[in-house]
Order: C-alpha cells, then structure tokens, then sequence
C-alpha cells in the first residue's frame, strides 16, 4: 500500500489501521461554509486522506477572518478570493491525492440535496440556523449523516445526526428556528480562536469515526467553553412529534427560499425576509450591536450603523443597505442579525 | 391586512372571478379552438364572450381586433416591435414605464429614434408639444394614459387626434386606466391600446391585451399554432389569430371575462367615484401632515388612484416597511419600475416615492389607517 505512506501514523492506530484508512480514501464528504469551523474540518478531513470533500461557501476571504480561519494567507485577502477556491487551491498542495470541489455558492433549498445526496457524511461549518436546518432536512431526506457544528464568543458545541431510528435529528434538539436577533453571533460578540479549532477538531474526529465505521461514535451533544473551564455532554432525546425526523416534513425544502431577498429598486439596498419567522428580539441584539457600531431605536425600527449599516422591523425583516448583491445582503443578515 | 397596491395588481378580486376561474379548470377541458368536441367549443367560447365583453368596454367595434396577451407588457412589447421593426422615429412621454421604454433602448439597435416630450406630472403631456416633435418619419406615438406612479392623465383624445391627422400611429398604455377610467378607442383615436387583466379590470394575473385598429400592421412577435389556417405554412393573417399562437389562457380570461362583467354591472362611473372619493380623502388627511410632499394631481383632479408621497427625513422603502411591519398597511415604494417618472419628480435621487394606490373595495376606515401611519413615521422622522 504504497499510496498509503503518507498515513504511516494513522494507519498504525488501532482505531484506523489499513481497513479504515482504505474507507477513508473511497469516502465522500461535504463541508458546507469554510470559515472558522470548515477550514479545520477540511484540513483535518484532507490530511486524513478521506478521498472527495466538496467545500461550499458564498463567501470571501477578509482580513478579519485570519485571527482564526486557518489555510487563508494575507494574499488570499488582498485578492479578495472566493473562500471555497482558497481552500481547494491550498489543500492542493497539502495533499493532491485528495479530490476537492470547490462551489461557490448559497446553500438554498434548490440545490441543498444535489450537495448532500452523493456523500458519505455532511460536515456543518455554516453560520446560521436556517442552513442547519435546512442541512437537516435534506440529509434525512436523504439518509446522510451529518455533524453539527457551532461557535460563538468562547464556546461551542457539537453533535452527530446518524440518521437512526430511534436517535434525535438536529431539529429534535432545537424545535423552531430561532428568533432572529435572539441568539450572538461572531460579528456581534466576538470569538476566539481555540474555540473554533476545538470544535471543528471534534467534528473531524467523529467524521474519522463514522466514515471508518467505528463503535465509538459519539451519540451525544458536547459543548464546550474555554473561557468558562465548561465542557459537557448531554444526551439529547428523539422528539416523538419532531416534523423531520418522525414526520418526514421537509417544510424548507419546499419552500423556494428559506428566506428571501428582494432588490429596492432606486436604493443599493436589500430587503431580506426570514421565512417562518414573524417577530425580531430587539432588546438583547441592541445590547449586543451597541458594542460594535451606533445602534438607534425607533418606535418601529432598530437602527444599526457600524462596519455595516441595516435597518431591522418588528417582524424579523431587515433592510440591508450598501450591499452589492443579495449574497452580500444575506451575509450581514447572518451575521449581525442572527438567522 | 389593508391593501393598497392596486396599482400593481387589484386585490380582492370580485368573488364572481375566482368562481368563473375555478368553474372553468373543473368543468371545462377542452383546448380553444383546436378540436371540434364540445368542450374544446366551450372553451373556445369563454375566450370569445371574453373578447367580446372587453370590446365593449374599450369602443371596440370588432372583438376580433382585440388580442389577448400575457400581460400589459407583453402587448407593449408586441405594438413597440411589430410597428417599428423596420427603424424609424418615435415621440414618447417623459413619464413612461420600462415596459415602455425598454422594448424602444432594445429598438434603438434597429435603427429606431426616441424623442421623450415633458409630461407634467399635474396636468400631462402638452399635445402641442407632442405636434412639435413629430418628424416626418415619426411612425408612432407611445404615451400613457395614466401616470402609474402620480396617477397624472394624459389628454389622450387630444393627442389621438392629433396623430391621426398627422398620420402617426397611436398606441396608449392602458395600465393603469382600463377598468377604471374611461377609455373609448374609436372616439379617442387610439390606434393600439395596451391593457393588463389582472390590474383595473379585477381578472387574473397573466391576462391582457392589444387592440389593433383596423387597417394598422403589426408584425407578430411570435409564430406558431392557431387551431384554424393548419394549411397555411405561415402566420395568417386573420384577427385574433394572427397573434394568438398557442394555447390560450382561457382559464384566466374566463376570469377576466367575469371581472369585466363586473366592471359593466357595477359601472366604470361608480368605480371611479369611488377610487377618487379614497384618493382626495388621502390627499387631504396627509397634506396635513409636516413634511409630507405629495407628487401630481391635486385632490378633486381627475385622475387614476395612484398617489405618490415622501416623508422627509424617511427613505421610502423603510417608510413603506414600517407601514407593514407596524400598521398592517400594504403598499409599495421605490421606483415603480419608471425611472423617467422619478427624474421628471425629481425624486430619483430619493430612490422613489411611498405609492398609495386604493382600489375598488377599499374603505374609508383602510384610508384613515393609512394617514394616522404616515402621521407617525413623520412625527419619528
């Protein structure tokens, strides 16, 4: 097994060995959003010698995103790259026997199970819920396993969805997609770098896990704080009435766009439309976004003006102003609103 | 949930639509026109006593000059191309839609010229200036009747009688006018006269239509099967036919057929008084208001019911997203897709205007909503 020389040391732990490195070189992943958490999973993944990683992303690298996206250089900034070809492009060199397919892309319900159907195991390194929850559904849909990933500020969490009968899918665990406003994120609190290998590390190790077929995978939800000194396990039940999972409701994926956006005409301004969704938590955003720009409040509006400018009604709608497209719409949307 | 965007499609439409929308996907089957069975008669027939009532209400003398289209910019898009297809000169109003304008940029490649003349946004287009920039190889000239963002009327018998003494043909988009104001294209002099089915008229989306006069060619913007003339290897020339390739959408015009039976029944005098009766009553309730500029025709003008207004110191799409997210109130902003209206304004550098545009089944209750809203944004502003 000459070709497999460059895995001398994974081979020779039990746990892998040449049976399951041979698993690892026929398997197919995707990792959906490389920025903090995708860019470790894919380097880990790559290193690995798990055969096929499809990486998708929307996104370009920022300089803001070196303090913790690993494989992006200042060069990839200063081009102002597409983060999934940066990713393909340096996992190139770091392993060519490895085939990545780099999508530049939003994962929307349109194309969501063309990216999942044709893999082994989907790798979470999304930054919002309406993505997860869309992940969800398509990966039941279509009986791929997946593993959940999340960080924010100094902490994180992570879950395997195995796809079993009698174990929780993603939406057992989180019922209704939040409130939009009502949970942090990176842009609005912060984070720190360990955080984001942390979890993305234990993700690519339940990823090893599931794709060499191994015993041990974990059948819980972990999260973790390194700021806090926290980190536990918690069994998370399969919900009897839970739509996906028991129900077989896919009700993102029928829906054209989980949210969506629409042009102002007249104005470089998006109006972006959370689905499902009818009220916005004004209070516990403002707190948060009066650290990061000016925040004003209306009778009708919260008013946000710092690195981004949006506008966000009482009923989770946003208008996102100065932003070329509706990709760039979507973003701060994510980003500094939550979805 | 207060409605008023009917500028942009009427809504609720009149419950005897839905019924003769859901009665003839039940019980009628047939393709129109096509086979001889008796439901393919029966359909060919809705789509007949839909052309016929829609002649009526026009002054159309012949039903068969009235063909239908997808919509008001389909029919644009059909009188614009099949007039000026061979180049030549066209006189415009400095307040026209893009599905005016557009189709004449995309012409300009085939040699067509375009002269806008000012539209004042009270009192219209001046017809002497219409004369005045009529050439001799004007072929035609396009205006609107009403204004889709200030609901301004254009004098369109003036100027159609003009244009048929000069020889030029007239085509009038009717978007904004069929259904709701009078329109009589024999006594009007209209050559063309571009109309939607889903807007004044109450039909569904995916309906309207050109009238062709008499005499006038229009080359056909597509080809293909019409049920009738299968011999021919080209287009026939026959009316509707000639532009109705394909299968119709008769389900729609069995709609359509039904909202204009309405508009009969319940009279275009009574639909405008009504539509005006809303529009000077929000005229009057935010005149009021400091800081309110009000776009067009005074209160009491004669006019569509389309009002366009800003609030200083409000961008217009947050405007008309607080009016929905806070006051249930359903309206549009921006540009309504006519960007020369905006410059002729002075309000495309403010990205547009707030679009109120009441319809036939809004109440004065839905009006005051609408004031006491825009009363608030001001007083926040």
């Amino acid at each position: 097994m000459g070709g497999f020389e460059r895995y001398k040391r994974q081979i020779t732990f039990d746990g892998i060995g040449e049976a399951g490195q041979a698993k690892l070189s026929a398997a197919r992943v995707c990792v959906v959003g490389v920025g903090a958490l995708g860019t470790v999973v894919a380097n880990s993944l790559c290193r690995s010698g798990v055969g096929f990683i499809r990486v998708i992303d929307r996104d370009y690298v920022e300089e803001t995103n070196l303090q913790r996206q690993v494989l992006f250089t200042e060069r990839d900034v200063s081009e102002g790259a597409p983060k999934a070809i940066a990713v393909a492009e340096h996992l190139a060199g770091i392993n060519s026997t490895v085939m990545v397919e780099a999508v530049v892309d939003d994962v929307n319900a349109s194309n969501v199970e063309r990216f999942v159907s044709d893999v082994d195991l989907v790798l979470d390194g999304v930054d919002n819920f309406e993505t997860r929850f869309l992940i969800n559904e398509a990966c039941h849909k279509h009986g791929v396993k997946w593993v959940y990933g999340g960080v924010v500020a100094s902490g994180g969490a992570t879950m395997n969805i195995l796809q079993k009968d009698d174990g929780p899918c993603f939406r057992c665990f989180m019922p209704e997609m939040p409130e939009p406003g009502s949970y942090p994120t990176c842009n609005t609190v912060g984070v720190v770098n360990p955080i984001t290998g942390i979890i993305a590390s234990y993700e690519a190790a339940e990823a090893l896990k599931i794709l060499t077929g191994s015993g041990d995978v974990s059948d819980q939800y972990l999260a973790v704080d390194v700021w806090e000194n926290l980190s536990s396990y918690i069994k998370v039940n399969k919900n009897p009435d839970c739509p996906v999972c028991v129900g077989k409701k896919y009700e993102l994926l029928d829906r054209p766009a989980a949210s969506y956006a629409v042009s102002l005409c007249g104005h470089d301004s998006w109006q972006i439309i959370p689905e499902g969704r009818d009220s916005a938590d004004f209070g516990a955003l403002a707190a948060r976004l009066e650290k990061i720009g000016e925040v004003k409040l209306t009778k009708f509006l919260l008013r946000f003006d710092g690195d981004v400018s949006f506008k966000l009604f009482p009923d989770g709608r946003a208008i996102i102003e100065n932003v070329k497209d509706e990709t760039g719409a979507r973003e701060v949307y994510a980003e500094y609103i939550g979805s | 949930m207060i409605y008023l965007d009917n500028a942009a499609t009427t809504w609720p439409k009149p419950e005897a639509v839905c019924e003769a929308v859901s009665d003839s996907l039940r019980n009628i089957g047939g393709n129109p026109g096509r086979s001889g069975h008796r439901m393919s008669l029966e359909s060919g027939k809705t789509i007949g006593r839909a052309r016929l009532s829609l002649s009526k209400l026009i002054g159309a003398s012949d039903p068969e000059r009235v063909v239908f289209t997808c919509n008001a910019t389909d029919a644009l898009n059909l009188a614009t191309g099949g007039v000026l297809f061979g180049g030549g000169h066209v006189v415009i109003s400095s307040m026209e839609h893009n599905s005016v304008t557009r189709p004449l940029v995309h012409l300009a490649e085939r040699g067509v010229e375009c002269t806008r003349v000012r539209m004042d946004p009270v009192s219209g287009v001046d017809p002497d200036d219409v004369a005045a920039a009529i050439r001799t190889d004007t072929k035609l000239v396009v205006m609107t009747h009403a204004s889709n963002v200030t609901g301004t009327v254009n004098p369109v018998a003036d100027i159609g009688a003009l244009c048929r003494g000069r020889g030029v043909l007239f085509l009038v988009d009717g978007a904004q006018s069929v259904g709701s104001l009078p329109v009589d294209v024999e006594s009007m002099n209209i050559d063309l006269l571009a109309f939607p089915g889903h807007k004044g008229l109450m039909g569904p989306t995916g309906t309207g239509g050109l009238y062709i006069a008499d005499g006038v060619r229009v080359r056909p913007a597509r080809q293909g099967g019409t049920g009738v003339f299968s011999e021919s290897p080209t287009q026939p020339d026959e009316l509707p036919y000639r532009y109705e390739s394909g299968t119709q959408n008769f389900h729609g015009l069995a709609g359509l057929d039904a909202g204009v039976r309405f508009i009969v029944n319940t009279t275009l005098d009574a639909i405008h008084a009504r539509e005006s009766r809303l529009v000077d009553m929000l005229i009057g309730g935010v005149r009021e208001i400091g800081g309110v500029t009000v776009y067009g025709p005074p209160a009491g003008a004669n006019r569509a019911a389309v009002v366009s207004l800003n609030i200083e110191g409000v961008d217009c799409a947050e405007a008309a997203m607080i009016l929905d997210a806070s006051f249930d109130l359903m309206l549009r902003s921006g540009l309504h897709c006519a960007p020369d209206a905006h410059r002729t304004l002075g309000t495309f550098g403010l990205g547009g205007t707030i679009r109120v545009s009441p319809g036939f089944f809004n109440t004065e209750d839905d009006i005051a909503r609408c004031v006491e809203g825009i009363t608030a944004i001001a007083s926040e502003a």
